[in-house]
């Protein structure tokens, strides 16, 4: 899945730690030498809901799917919404990263 | 470090109180502890009062010096415990363990919230101040949300089904209706469950707790003071407290709380028990499905199994591991702050014989308040106390 789009995290100069952010300093060695990194947007489902009821800042979104995906680099769990909770994917299913929003990332599932 | 008994407890109903002020909840839970505890207000050498989210939805902090104020308390020091949905619990391990240091012989708690007042999309908003929000906060993600997804995990991992998770809502809401403090006792059916809206698939209305006003406060002592008082004391066996992930992408398991896990390993050996000791729970069940995965990490129930042993009635008043007597967050209601005071309040009703929903021959007792997206919780593991 070339198409991916990328995440944007953040990755330690100094021990390599891998973190999806906003980070101040680096949980593994302390150093706050955080870099932002490209990674691609492939991973796995972990779960998902549909939010019915949105807080006020959302309430015009609402309804709209939120998942968490465990990403194939590193293994790294980022929180994003789902484009597509209609065809109700399984849990471990191939995810593509398919747009940036404002501060998250929209997921679709790959047919296998 | 010294040992601590709980002496004396109140609380307000919980429910709607609307146009009483959250101190005014606070300070008539916590005179109904002193009456109970039958202890000079001079004895007293701390206050701790947990309180969640007074700020946004009252415009009103200071409340633990409030308090004092209107108790007419000794010029002592008062502290403002926050801890999102764990600050009860939290309030209630600082007040015992300044006792249990040697600070004071004699310390309150208090726990209270106010919420029915505002708007559903204001309460919501104000709850998810227990999220990190520059992370999690941004998808748009509620704690229901969350408690969602867990279900999702734990349906597709265990085959867990709407009807199980139901038996979790029918029981508590019906322990309710014999709960005289409880906002939402009911004698539910499946089909009205089953029929209610959606919130977060598959999580629907019932299986959400309500939003509550209401106030619990606690008299601790240290234990030789309880001796000669006449009162049968409640003995605090073990009170830990645990961080979790700050996120929820930060949780290795979406469907287990590592607080959870960690507070109950710990709070097990420091009272020196084992999980099949305990008489009863009152554990934090903010959703049906949070019963279920709660009642798991604390050991309770072996992994997997907790929904089918709440559809097999084991976790009933007169089951195997009698889980929320009193109705728990779903029926008796989830005045944030005021929770994880007011269930140490149900347990030492248990304790002592008299509630109204009593678990025969109950002698421990086990407390479990969950804060945020699992970042804070507390685990007590109480005892009947000699007269």
């Amino acid at each position: 899945m070339s198409d991916a789009h990328t995440i944007l995290a953040l990755r330690c100069r100094a021990c390599g730690t891998l973190d999806p952010g906003p980070r101040e300093i680096c949980t593994g060695c302390l150093s706050p030498a955080l870099e932002p990194v490209h990674l691609p947007g492939e991973g796995s489902l972990v779960a998902w809901t549909i939010i019915r009821r949105a807080p006020k800042n959302f309430r015009t979104e609402a309804p709209y799917a939120v998942c968490v995906v465990e990403l194939d680099t590193g293994r790294l769990r980022v929180t994003g919404r789902l484009a597509d909770p209609a065809i109700d994917p399984p849990l471990g299913m191939r995810m593509r990263a398919i747009e940036p929003c404002d501060g998250y990332s929209v997921f679709v599932s790959v047919a296998s | 470090m010294r040992q601590v008994s709980i002496l004396g407890i109140g609380s307000t109903a919980f429910g709607r109180h609307i146009g009483t002020p959250i101190e005014a909840l606070a300070v008539q839970a916590a005179a109904q502890a002193l009456a109970d505890a039958d202890v000079a207000r001079t004895e007293i050498g701390a206050l701790y009062l947990g309180n969640f989210i007074s700020g946004p939805l009252n415009g009103q902090e200071v409340l633990a010096g409030m308090v004092a104020d209107r108790l007419g308390l000794p010029n002592i020091p008062c502290t403002k415990v926050e801890g999102a949905c764990a600050s009860g619990g939290i309030a209630f391990r600082h007040a015992a363990l300044a006792i249990a240091s040697g600070q004071c012989d004699v310390a309150l708690v208090v726990g209270a919230e106010t919420m029915t007042h505002a708007s559903g999309a204001e309460v919501t908003a104000a709850l998810n101040c227990a999220m990190d929000n520059r992370s999690d906060g941004a998808s748009g993600l509620t704690f229901p949300g969350l408690f969602g997804m867990a279900w999702r995990i734990h349906a597709s991992r265990y085959g867990t089904t709407r009807r199980q998770v139901s038996a979790v809502v029918l029981k508590n809401k019906s322990n309710g209706t014999r709960n005289p403090l409880a906002q939402m006792g009911a004698e539910l059916t499946d089909d009205i469950i089953e029929q209610s809206p959606m919130i977060c698939d598959p999580l629907q209305l019932y299986d959400c707790c309500p939003v509550s006003d209401g106030a619990a406060a606690l008299l601790l002592v240290a234990r030789d003071r309880a001796k000669g008082s006449g009162r049968m004391p409640v003995d605090v066996l073990a009170s830990v407290q645990t961080r979790g992930a700050s996120r929820i992408a930060g949780h290795a398991d979406l469907c287990s709380f590592d607080a959870t896990v960690s507070a109950a390993r710990k709070a097990y050996e420091v009272a020196g028990i084992k999980p099949q000791d305990v008489d009863l729970v009152e554990l934090h069940d903010c959703f049906s499905i949070a019963e279920i995965v709660d009642s798991e990490d604390l050991g309770l129930i072996p992994r997997g199994q907790g929904a089918a042993w709440a559809a097999e009635g084991r976790t009933s008043i007169n089951g195997d591991i009698p889980i929320n007597p009193s109705g728990g967050l779903l029926a008796k209601g989830h005045p944030v702050g005021a929770t994880g005071v007011a269930q140490i309040h149900e347990a030492v009703l248990q304790l002592r014989g008299v509630h109204t929903n009593q678990v025969r021959d109950a002698e421990i007792a086990m407390t479990h308040n969950l804060g945020g997206t699992g970042i804070a919780c507390t685990v007590n593991i109480l005892r009947r106390g000699d007269a």
